[in-house]
């Protein structure tokens, strides 16, 4: 009879819905390390986990992610219910960055592409891999590959799908200019992935930050691309 | 963009930074040598559970402070035999309440001590965790043994895989990491019979070398007294040592290594735990080699491990420094593994397969030679 009473209240916590962790999350598998080697004047840090669907909205943003990315989102490793995991990084009482990281399902395995950016403007600081399975993972992790993108926001990912069709030699396609490293045949699914994953990165950034205020920037650029596209 | 999220302390408890998984785990099992042995249904061992892990992570408004983890599982055994991932079920017959994981960490507890640079400086480097976790030996720390049925050598070496500590873990630089505890030394209850517990101290490489290289490692040493029924029952001079109570003067050096690598179909990974040293005056080695291969889509492995313990039993006890190496007597198992793996995710958030595990132990200290066939549905989610 004791063993029933045991196992009963055992059973129903099997009923209670899972939290957090019910789908795969990115987090940095060192953060203080890690963290000190992107800011060394840092003091401390602060993990934050976010989750659509615990968040207001959080359906419409998840559509939103689908359609700012422009394809499907995998069902593993982007999922309604993937838990993020925000770094906050303080000097003292004074906020000086974010961290942020997420998955990304590539040829070889899975993408894990971070991000460190501003806390005001949400340029990015730096990018970098925490794992990548590829055979193009060398030439990705490359520095002089990965610097091009400092300073970017996400603002320069929305301008470049105007100018991609629109304007495809302008200057002011920052994502455009971009050299790609050279991966060969093998690599490019992985390259490609890789900049799927630093956008996705800044659209999640701008919906669990930032408060959406690189919106304005997609709803430009698709109005200008469907001026476009109809002259 | 704010989250709903009561302002209440269960808002806040169950809130930002708690997570709760749950677990069922079916195992059965047939042991050649139970059934040999006319043991109850043929030799087959059963053992159901359904479980639960809570972890919360506590924050200020600049700082993630502490962390709290707790497992626990409610088993059902019958006809219990020995299997890789249940030693500890011999007493438990019928139902049992388990707990695993215990524990809460502090991170970096000195920085109320400290001004801003010195914070900056130490970032990382000074974490406590107090309660029930993995041995600091091996690769165990960085290993998520509870449910796979495979298990790495710290439970067959020292009695446990789990003991109750204290102390501090952290990054020494960015090459390398610490973890150094004092630990009770008594394995699954917190108990004090005499023995003064354990020091162990592990320095392991840094998890730069594991995203840059796939590779981990570490060397660790463990010394002082722990309980362990089993090495008492194995060896004549222990037994005789320990006179009449159970604390086992130990002494353990180890180091380790897994190194994973990709292939144009999935990843190889390798591991290797290698350890010395003594149990009262006899000497101990262990062996742990093992081979896993996962396809590309995480969906399908094999593995296939070596084990072996080499203890050099004496017949009556020497003084501890004493080395005498008769050629020992050995416990041996070559084991294979394949597993379907419905989900397999990173960070081992979301687990669903099913395993087949057959172990074959080529020599044993007691006990006879033995084939023992397990198969287990798993999820964890």
């Amino acid at each position: 009879m004791k063993h029933i009473a045991l196992l009963l209240p055992m059973l129903l916590l099997l009923l209670l819905p899972a939290r957090t962790f019910a789908a795969i999350g990115c987090t940095l598998s060192n953060p203080a390390q890690d963290l000190k080697y992107l800011y060394p004047e840092m003091t401390t840090y602060k993990e934050e986990l976010r989750q659509l669907d615990q968040m207001k909205n959080g359906a419409d943003l998840f559509k939103k992610l689908r359609a700012r990315l422009g394809s499907d989102l995998d069902p593993v490793y982007e999922s309604y219910e993937t838990p993020y995991t925000v770094y906050s990084i303080f000097k003292g009482s004074d906020l000086i960055g974010i961290v942020h990281g997420v998955n990304v399902p590539g040829k070889g395995g899975v993408i894990q592409v971070f991000i460190s950016a501003e806390p005001g403007s949400g340029e990015i600081k730096s990018f970098f891999f925490q794992r990548i399975e590829s055979p193009a993972a060398k030439a990705l992790k490359k520095k002089d590959f990965r610097e091009q993108f400092n300073g970017l926001t996400l603002a320069d990912f929305y301008k470049h799908d105007y100018f991609a069709v629109a304007e495809p030699t302008s200057d002011k396609d920052k994502v455009g200019r971009i050299a790609a490293p050279d991966v060969g045949e093998a690599g490019k699914q992985d390259y490609q992935a890789s900049l799927r994953g630093l956008r996705k990165n800044l659209v999640l950034l701008d919906m669990f930050v930032f408060g959406l205020k690189y919106e304005a920037y997609y709803q430009r650029s698709q109005e200008s691309l469907a001026k476009s596209k109809a002259k | 963009m704010k989250q709903d999220v009561e302002p209440t302390f269960f808002g806040n408890l169950l809130g930002e930074g708690f997570a709760f998984r749950k677990e069922i785990m079916s195992l059965i099992s047939r042991s050649s040598d139970a059934a040999s042995l006319g043991a109850a249904a043929d030799g087959l061992y059963s053992r159901q559970s359904v479980g639960f892990e809570i972890l919360k992570k506590f924050s200020t408004k600049t700082a993630t402070v502490a962390a709290f983890d707790l497992q626990m599982r409610f088993v059902r055994r019958d006809n219990f035999h020995e299997v890789l991932n249940d030693v500890e079920g011999a007493n438990r017959s019928g139902w049992f309440l388990e707990y695993h994981n215990f524990y809460l960490d502090f991170y970096n507890v000195f920085n109320p001590l400290l001004g801003d640079k010195a914070r900056s400086s130490n970032v990382g480097r000074f974490n406590l965790r107090v309660g029930r976790f993995y041995l600091p030996f091996g690769l165990n720390l960085q290993t998520d043994t509870h449910g796979p049925v495979l298990q790495l050598s710290n439970e067959r070496n020292f009695g446990f895989e789990r003991d109750w500590y204290a102390g501090f873990w952290g990054s020494i630089n960015p090459h390398l990491n610490y973890d150094m505890y004092y630990l009770l030394g008594s394995g699954y209850n917190a108990a004090f019979n005499g023995q003064s517990g354990l020091l162990g101290t592990r320095v392991s490489l840094s998890n730069k070398y594991l995203n840059e290289y796939g590779l981990e490692g570490g060397l660790a040493f463990m010394t002082g007294q722990r309980l362990s029924q089993h090495a008492l029952e194995r060896s004549p001079s222990v037994m005789m040592a320990a006179a009449g109570g159970e604390v086992i003067n130990t002494m353990r050096y180890g180091a380790d290594m897994r190194w994973r690598h990709l292939v144009p179909t999935g990843s190889i990974t390798l591991t290797a735990e290698l350890s010395a040293g003594r149990d009262e005056s006899d000497k101990v080695i262990t062996q742990l080699y093992q081979a896993d291969y996962l396809t590309v889509n995480r969906k399908f492995g094999a593995s296939v491990q070596y084990r072996q313990f080499n203890q050099g039993i004496q017949g009556t006890p020497a003084p501890m420094s004493r080395m005498d190496w008769n050629g020992g007597r050995t416990d041996a198992s070559i084991i294979g593994e394949l597993s379907w793996y419905f989900r397999n995710d990173l960070g081992n958030s979301n687990l669903h397969w099913i395993k087949l595990n057959v172990e074959r132990k080529t020599e044993a200290i007691q006990g006879r030679q033995d084939t023992i066939l397990t198969l287990q549905y798993y999820h964890y989610w």
